[in-house]
């Protein structure tokens, strides 16, 4: 199935998990926040958390600077 | 009671239904701490002091530095060296006389935190690390404390408020949980002045906004700015159970 990563189509099995969907992303996760459409998926969750297809998927990194 | 000086220096405000005398007045009463003078805590505080917040406290353990005033505007070249809130409540008070400005001039631990959260109704936290962002937060989950939270770096900008005076408030560890990984700021990425003075701004206005009791755009939710395309995206964080900071299982 496809889903949305910031912006980008991707393709994923179906029935993937936030956690599975990371892994094949093979990117940096240091101090990420990833939302499901338009909502805030906590880290808690990421392992449990099934995609349907067409999710919209945002991942970004806190920012600390002020 | 408004003074005739007061009247005269809010007039804008008090031609506004949402402000008014009885807003002014409000504001006048609000004790708000800004943590942090740099570049969020410089337009953030400038703002509030003109707006006749009646007390600021204000906290940075900093001396200003040449490379700092590219962005933090509240500053001047000659004033390198000094302490920022020295410099700045001598700011803030040639800004506003009417308001009452209060330094903490050291590096704040949990316990003195509390103690100053006890006495205001506000904070603001324009800090410039995770370390001291998670400190703050749990703080202030601790003391029921309302925190509006900015950052930014490169031309990216977040922003979002935690009311925790209010039991469905997520909290920053359930946004980003605390983590020993290497996260972006200022010194180490750079930053576009008018990016970090934007959110800095937003600060103050919700701030604002805050204490004359108007809803809020983004309690529970966060603001991603792209400084690039002007761009806001916005996104619901809700409480999680399992946080280790507000959550039930702590
Ligand atoms: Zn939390």
């Amino acid at each position: 199935m496809n889903v949305i990563v910031n912006g980008n189509i991707f393709e994923i099995a179906p029935n993937s998990r936030i956690e599975g969907l990371l892994k094949s992303l093979d990117k940096p996760l240091n101090g990420s926040a990833l939302a499901v459409n338009g909502e805030i998926i906590s880290r808690t969750k990421w392992a449990e958390y099934r995609l349907c297809e067409g999710d919209n998927i945002s991942l970004f990194q806190a920012i600390a600077g002020g | 009671m408004l003074t005739e000086s007061e009247i005269l220096r809010y007039s804008r405000h008090l031609l506004l239904e949402d402000v008014g005398e009885i807003g002014q007045q409000k504001l006048k009463n609000a004790k708000v701490l800004i943590i942090g003078m740099g570049g969020l805590g410089s337009p953030a505080a400038m703002y509030l002091a003109a707006a006749g917040v009646g007390t600021l406290v204000i906290a940075d353990f900093d001396q200003l530095e040449v490379s700092n005033l590219q962005r933090q505007i509240g500053y001047q070249t000659a004033d390198t060296g000094s302490d920022k809130v020295k410099l700045m409540k001598q700011r803030l008070n040639s800004i506003n006389p009417e308001i009452i400005v209060r330094c903490i001039n050291r590096k704040m631990d949990a316990e003195q935190l509390s103690l100053e959260l006890m006495m205001v109704n506000l904070v603001l936290d324009c800090t410039d690390n995770m370390h001291s962002r998670h400190l703050i937060n749990a703080a202030c989950v601790q003391a029921k404390a309302s925190l509006i939270v900015g950052a930014a770096m490169r031309f990216e900008g977040q922003l979002i408020f935690f009311d925790h005076n209010q039991s469905d408030a997520a909290c920053y560890h359930c946004l980003f949980p605390k983590s020993e990984e290497q996260v972006l700021n200022c010194s180490n990425s750079g930053v576009i002045g008018p990016v970090v003075g934007t959110i800095g701004t937003m600060q103050a206005l919700e701030a604002i906004k805050y204490i004359l009791g108007l809803p809020s755009g983004i309690k529970n939710r966060l603001k991603l700015f792209d400084g690039k395309t002007l761009d806001w995206q916005t996104f619901t964080v809700t409480k999680d159970p399992n946080c280790s900071v507000c959550g039930q299982k702590k």
